[in-house]
C-alpha cells in the first residue's frame, strides 16, 4: 500500500493549514488540517504516522492494522457537526457543504443530484439502491437547515431499479418527490437540475438560490447523515474504476475508500492496468483530467478512468472546439498532443460564457446554439480533425454538418467511452424529454 | 449559430432553417434558427437547400409548432411544421418593393459576412414629395486640379438658395499661383528662365552626401516622348511647390510648377525593391495609372530620381527616410529658385477656400496613413509643401489622430513615405488633390469640419488605442457622419474597421472607403462596416502593382458622400453580395446618373495602358 497523501486543499476556497506535526500519530478522524479562509476541515482517513508535510499535502504513514473504529465528531446541531465533519461537495465541485446549506431559503427546494451524468460511473446508483435510508435521512437534515420544506430527487430514467426502490420509501414521504432525467449529458449540471426540477433558467452568474433552491451531490447527503447519525468526519469517498483493466470494462465500484489512497493502489485493487492505455482520467471522462499513478484521490473525486490507446493521427491538422460542458482549452490542447495533432484552430461554442475567474459556464447546459459556423471557421483553416468536448445535443449538431464538410470529429470522451463501454457521443439519438411516468416508455427516435 | 429576436426580424424574409436538433412539438422562438448570414456559404458546399423553406417571418408568430423532430439545419415547411403564417410571405414583398421609396445605397461587407467587400452607391428614388432639391458633388473634371475661383463662385448661388438660413462662412483662404514648365534641363546652376526649369548638374553627389545611408542617386528628366522608360519602384509623386513669404502650410500662397513632377523610385544597392507588397518597376507607361489623383497625368514631365540606399536598409525606417530626404535636397533647391526666380504674376491663379456651412450636416474625413514603421510611415506638416524639413513622422507621433484643415491637406502637409502595395498607396500629391476633401468643400449641402489623420501601427493593442482615441475625437466634433479611409489593404484593416466601430457605436453614421474587390477583402468586420464604397478600378479587382490604380478618385468621393447624405438621413443601405461584384458599383453609379441628369466619368483602369511582361504573367 502506497503512502496516504491528504492533499490541503480538496475543496473551493483556500488551502487549508495544518495542525499536526511530522511524527505525530494519527487515527482515522484524526483532523489533521483546518481551513483558513472558505474551507473544510480535513481528518486523517487512516491509522498511522505524519512522515512528512509539504507546501501542498500531509503525508502519512499507514500502520499495518487498521481498525474500523474513528475519532467521532463532537455532538452539536446538525449544521455544527456538517460543518466539523469537513464535508463538501463529492458531485466534483468541492464546495464547502455547510456552507452551501446554510441557505435560509424561504419554503425552497432541496434538490438531490442523482444524474450521476459522466460515462461509465456507477458508484452513485449503486448507493442509492444499497443504502437509500440513509438519503433520506441526509436529505431531512439538509432540508430543515437550508430551510427548505420540499425535496426533489432529480436521478436518470434509465436506473429503473434505483428509482423503484426510492418510490417505495418515497410513499411515506410526502415533502420529497423524484424527477426522471433523459439519458444525456449534461444533466447533472447544477443549473442543468434546477431547470429540469424547477422549469427555471439560470444565468451562468446565478447560484440555484435565485431559484430558491439548494443542489446537492447525493453521495453527500449520505455523508451529512453519517456526520450527524453516527458522528463520522468525512475522510472517506466512493468511487468508480473502471476502463482498460484487467479483467474487462465492467465498473468497479468501491465505496468508502479513505481519501488520500493512491491511484495505483485503486486502480491495483480493481485488478492493474492492462498493457495497451492511453491515459488514466481522474473524475469524469468529460470533466476530468489526467492524472498519474501517485497521484491521491480526494473528497472530490468520483472516478479513475483508464483509456484506450490513443489514435495516432500523424501530425494532421486539428481544430479545437471549447465549450463549458467538456474540458478547458488546456485540457483539450493536452488531448490533441496526445492524439499526435497539431492545433491548427480554436472555437469557442457560443454559449460557453468566459466568468469572472476564468472558468467557463454554459448559458443553456444541454441546449445546443448551433455549431455550423464553428465548422465552417475549421474548414477554412484547414483542420482535417476536429476535437470536441460538447454536451449530446451539442455534439449531435456538431455532426449535422461536420462529417459532410469533411471534418473528421473526435469527442474528448472518446477514448474513455470505448474502454467503458459507453456509446460515444455523436448524432443525439434519444428524446431531450422524458415521461416522469416510469412506466411510459419514451421516444427513441432514429433520426 | 441560434439568433436573437432582433437579428430574425432583420431576416423575416430569408429561409427558416433550424440550427439544431428540435424535437416534436416545439414551438419556435428565434433562438431554434440558424443565422440566414452564413447561408450562402451552406449552399455553395450542399449542406443546405432552403428552396421552398418558410421564411422566418412566417414562422416566428408565436404558434408554429414542429410537426416532427427535425435535426439542426434542416429548412422548415409545411412538412415538418404548422401554425405558421401563410400570408407573412407576400406582405413581406409587398414591403421590398416600397423600400426603395427614398435614398437607398447599396455597397459592402456586412458584419456577419466580413469576408466579403464589395465597392458601390447610391440610389435616389423619391417616392413621395415636392419641390426637393437634389444636389449632388458634380466634382471638377478628371479629379485633378482643384476648381478655378469662378467655378466655385458660379456654385454658390445654388448653396445658399438652399440654405437660406444661415450662411456660408469662408474660414481662411489658400492661394495657389500655377507657373507653367515646358522644359527642365541640366545646367550650372538651379534656376527658372521663363518656361524651363534648370537643375544643377552635380547636385547628386551632394544629395548623396547629405544622407549616411544614401548610395547614389541619378536624376532623369522624363518627358512625354520617354514614357517608354525602364524605372525601379516609384517610391512617390511629388508636386513642386513653395510657400511665398512666411505663409504656413495651408494658408497664405503657395507657388507650383505644372507639367512638371518629383518622382522617387529606388533600390538597395543589390537591387532590391523599395517596396513591400508588390512593386512598381518596368516601363514607366505600363505602370503608371495616369491622371489618378496621386499620379502622373500624362503628358508632365517627370523628375525622376533613382536613389539607392544601403543593402538591409530597405525594410528599416532610416532606408526610405534617407531616400526621401536625399531627393528633398534637391527640390528644396528647385524651391529657393522658384521664390527668387519665378514673377509675382503667375500663369494661372487659384483660390482655395475653407468654408463652413452653419445648418448643414457636419461631416469630418478621417484617413487612415501607414504607421507600421519600416517604410510604412509619412512625415506630417513640414514647412514646405510636401518638404522635410519641420515635419514629424507619424510613427513618432505614435500614429495617434492628428487633426488637419482641408487647406493643409491640399497644400502638402502629408509627406508620403509609404511603399505599401503600389495600387493602392496614397502618393503625396494624392493628398494636394484629395478627391473626398474635394467633393466634401464643394458640396453646398454639408459642411466639411476638416481632417482627421491616423496612422495605422503594427501592434493589434496600439491599433487599438488609436482606434479609441478616433473614436473620441470624431465623438467631440460632434459631427452628422464620418467617412474614413484607408490605402492599402490586409494588416491596416483592422484599424480601419475597428475606427468605423468606434465612431459607429457613437450612433454617428460613418461610410468607409478602402480598396477591397478580390485580393483585399476585409479580414476582419463589425457591424457598423455596413456602408462602404470600394476603391477597386482593376479588372480583376487585386492590387496589380499598376502605380495608383486603385486609390480614392473623384467617382468613388462621388458615390461614397451620397451614401453618408443617405446614412445621415436615415436612410438603409443594403447589404453586400457576398462577393466582389464590380456592377454593385456600376448600378450605384447609374442611379446616380439618372438623379443628377448627367454621366459620372469613370476614369480608367490598366486595361487601358499597354501589357506589361509583369503583367501578364503575373495578374490578366
Amino acid at each position: 500500500m502506497d503512502k496516504i497523501q491528504m492533499l490541503l486543499k480538496q475543496h473551493v476556497g483556500a488551502p487549508c493549514a495544518p495542525v499536526v506535526k511530522v511524527g505525530d500519530k494519527v487515527k482515522k478522524g484524526t483532523l489533521i488540517a483546518e481551513p483558513t479562509g472558505l474551507g473544510a476541515n480535513i481528518f486523517a482517513s487512516v491509522y498511522g504516522t505524519v512522515e512528512e508535510i509539504t507546501e501542498d499535502r500531509i503525508i502519512i504513514n499507514p500502520d499495518e492494522e487498521q481498525s474500523d473504529e474513528y475519532v467521532k465528531l463532537e455532538k452539536g446541531t446538525p449544521l455544527e457537526m456538517i460543518k466539523a465533519a469537513g464535508i463538501v461537495g463529492m458531485g466534483g465541485a468541492g464546495f464547502p457543504t455547510a456552507v452551501k446549506i446554510d441557505a435560509h431559503l424561504d419554503h425552497g427546494y432541496i434538490l438531490v443530484n442523482a444524474a450521476e451524468c459522466e460515462p461509465g460511473l456507477e458508484h452513485n446508483i449503486q448507493q442509492i439502491e444499497e443504502t437509500p435510508e440513509k438519503l433520506i435521512a441526509g436529505l431531512k437534515y439538509v432540508m430543515e437547515i437550508a430551510g427548505a420544506d420540499k425535496a426533489i430527487i432529480a436521478i436518470k430514467k434509465k436506473h429503473r431499479k434505483a428509482i423503484e426502490i426510492l418510490d417505495n420509501l418515497l410513499k411515506d414521504e410526502p415533502a420529497i418527490e423524484r424527477h426522471l432525467l433523459p439519458d444525456i449529458y449534461p444533466m447533472g449540471e447544477e443549473r442543468a437540475v434546477v431547470r429540469e426540477c424547477l422549469g427555471i433558467e439560470l444565468e451562468p452568474t446565478q447560484l440555484p438560490s435565485a431559484a430558491n433552491a439548494v443542489v446537492i451531490n447525493s453521495e453527500t447527503v449520505c455523508r451529512c447523515a453519517e456526520a450527524v447519525d453516527e458522528q463520522k468526519p468525512s475522510f472517506l469517498k466512493n468511487l468508480t474504476v473502471r476502463g482498460q483493466i484487467k479483467g474487462g470494462h465492467d465498473a468497479h465500484v468501491f465505496m468508502d475508500v479513505p481519501v488520500g489512497t493512491s491511484v495505483r493502489d485503486l486502480i491495483e485493487r480493481a485488478g492493474g492496468l492492462e498493457e495497451q492505455y492511453g491515459e488514466i482520467i481522474m473524475g469524469g471522462a468529460f470533466t476530468g483530467r489526467a492524472t498519474t499513478l501517485d497521484a491521491p484521490i480526494c473528497k472530490n473525486t468520483g472516478a479513475l478512468l483508464v483509456t484506450m490507446p490513443f489514435m495516432d493521427l500523424k501530425g494532421a491538422k486539428m481544430g479545437i472546439l471549447v465549450c463549458a460542458c467538456g474540458g478547458n482549452l488546456e485540457r483539450m490542447q493536452d488531448l490533441v498532443k496526445k492524439y499526435n495533432g497539431t492545433e491548427t484552430h480554436v472555437c469557442y461554442c457560443k454559449q460557453a460564457q468566459e466568468q469572472k475567474n476564468g472558468t467557463r459556464k454554459c448559458e443553456r447546459p444541454g441546449n445546443c446554439p448551433g455549431q455550423v459556423k464553428n465548422n465552417m471557421d475549421f474548414k477554412k483553416a484547414g483542420c482535417e480533425y476536429i476535437i470536441i468536448g460538447n454536451c449530446s445535443d451539442c455534439s449531435n449538431t456538431v455532426m449535422a454538418s461536420g462529417p459532410k464538410m469533411g471534418l473528421k470529429v473526435l469527442h474528448q470522451t472518446d477514448h474513455a467511452c470505448r474502454a467503458v463501454d459507453h456509446a460515444l457521443y455523436r448524432t443525439l439519438r434519444v428524446s431531450k424529454a422524458v415521461d416522469q411516468d416510469l412506466n411510459v416508455v419514451d421516444n427513441v427516435e432514429n433520426n | 449559430m441560434s439568433i436573437t429576436a432582433e437579428t430574425a426580424k432583420q431576416h423575416a424574409n430569408d429561409p427558416a432553417v433550424l440550427c439544431c436538433r428540435a424535437e416534436e412539438g416545439t414551438v419556435l422562438d428565434p433562438s431554434r434558427f440558424e443565422d440566414p448570414a452564413i447561408f450562402p456559404d451552406l449552399v455553395d458546399s450542399g449542406l443546405l437547400n432552403t428552396d421552398g423553406a418558410l421564411t422566418l417571418g412566417q414562422v416566428l408568430n408565436g404558434k408554429t409548432k414542429l410537426t416532427k423532430t427535425c435535426d439542426s439545419l434542416t429548412p422548415l415547411n409545411a412538412d415538418n411544421c404548422e401554425g405558421f403564417d401563410a400570408a407573412a410571405a407576400p406582405a413581406a414583398e409587398e414591403v421590398v418593393e416600397e423600400a426603395p421609396a427614398a435614398v437607398e445605397a447599396a455597397p459592402a461587407p456586412v458584419a456577419a459576412a466580413p469576408v466579403a467587400c464589395a465597392g458601390g452607391v447610391i440610389k435616389l428614388h423619391i417616392g413621395e414629395g415636392k419641390n426637393i432639391d437634389i444636389e449632388l458633388p458634380t466634382g471638377l473634371g478628371g479629379g485633378a486640379v482643384v476648381a478655378p475661383v469662378a467655378e466655385a463662385a458660379a456654385a454658390a448661388p445654388a448653396a445658399v438658395a438652399a440654405a437660406p438660413v444661415e450662411e456660408e462662412k469662408v474660414v481662411r483662404e489658400l492661394t495657389r499661383k500655377h507657373y507653367k514648365i515646358t522644359e527642365v534641363k541640366r545646367g550650372p546652376e538651379t534656376k527658372i528662365e521663363g518656361s524651363v526649369l534648370y537643375i544643377r548638374e552635380g547636385i547628386e553627389a551632394e544629395a548623396v552626401e547629405s544622407q549616411d545611408l544614401v548610395t547614389s542617386m541619378k536624376i532623369e528628366v522624363i518627358t512625354p516622348d520617354l514614357y517608354h522608360t525602364y524605372s525601379e519602384t516609384v517610391m512617390d509623386i511629388q508636386p513642386i511647390a513653395t510657400k511665398e513669404d512666411e505663409w504656413a502650410l495651408g494658408e497664405g500662397v503657395t507657388r507650383v510648377l505644372d507639367g512638371a513632377v518629383t518622382v522617387v523610385t529606388g533600390t538597395t544597392d543589390e537591387g532590391i525593391q523599395i517596396g513591400e507588397f508588390g512593386s512598381s518597376e518596368g516601363y514607366l507607361d505600363e505602370n503608371m495609372m495616369w491622371n489618378r489623383p496621386g499620379a502622373v497625368d500624362k503628358g508632365e514631365i517627370m523628375i525622376k530620381y533613382f536613389v539607392t540606399i544601403k543593402n538591409g536598409k530597405n525594410m528599416e525606417r532610416p532606408g526610405p527616410i534617407a531616400a526621401h530626404s536625399a531627393v528633398d535636397y534637391v527640390t528644396a533647391e528647385i524651391r529657393n529658385a522658384m521664390k527668387k526666380d519665378l514673377p509675382e504674376e503667375a500663369d494661372e491663379v487659384q483660390v482655395l477656400q475653407q468654408i463652413r456651412r452653419p445648418g448643414k450636416k457636419k461631416v469630418v474625413v478621417v484617413k487612415e496613413i501607414m504607421g507600421q514603421g519600416a517604410m510604412h510611415d509619412n512625415f506630417l506638416f513640414p514647412s514646405e509643401p510636401v518638404g522635410v524639413l519641420g515635419a514629424r513622422p507619424n510613427v513618432d507621433l505614435g500614429n495617434v489622430p492628428v487633426c488637419a484643415s482641408p487647406l493643409e491637406v491640399m497644400d502638402g502637409c502629408i509627406h508620403a513615405l509609404t511603399c505599401i502595395g503600389p495600387a493602392s498607396k496614397e502618393m503625396s500629391r494624392h493628398y494636394w488633390r484629395e478627391p473626398l476633401v474635394l467633393e466634401c468643400i464643394h458640396d453646398p449641402e454639408v459642411d466639411l469640419v476638416g481632417v482627421v489623420f491616423v496612422g495605422s501601427p503594427q501592434a493589434n493593442s496600439e491599433k487599438f488605442y488609436v482606434s479609441n482615441r478616433v473614436g473620441q475625437t470624431v465623438e467631440m466634433l460632434d459631427v452628422d457622419g464620418a467617412f474614413v479611409t484607408t490605402e492599402g489593404f490586409g494588416n491596416n484593416h483592422v484599424d480601419f474597421v475597428t475606427h468605423i466601430e468606434n465612431i459607429g457605436k457613437r450612433g454617428i453614421p460613418v461610410v468607409g472607403m478602402s480598396f477591397c474587390a478580390n485580393q483585399g477583402a476585409l479580414v476582419v468586420g463589425n457591424k457598423y462596416c455596413d456602408a462602404m464604397v470600394d476603391n477597386n478600378k482593376s479588372m480583376s479587382g487585386i492590387e496589380n502593382e499598376v502605380l495608383a490604380c486603385n486609390t480614392l478618385c473623384e467617382e468613388d468621393a462621388i458615390r461614397a458622400l451620397a451614401m453618408l447624405k443617405a446614412r445621415m438621413a436615415g436612410e438603409p443601405v443594403k447589404a453586400a453580395e457576398r462577393k466582389y461584384n464590380v456592377n454593385v458599383k456600376n448600378n450605384n453609379v447609374e442611379l446616380i446618373d439618372k438623379a443628377i441628369g448627367f454621366d459620372i466619368e469613370l476614369v480608367d483602369n490598366e486595361q487601358s495602358l499597354p501589357m506589361s511582361e509583369k503583367r501578364k504573367a503575373k495578374y490578366d
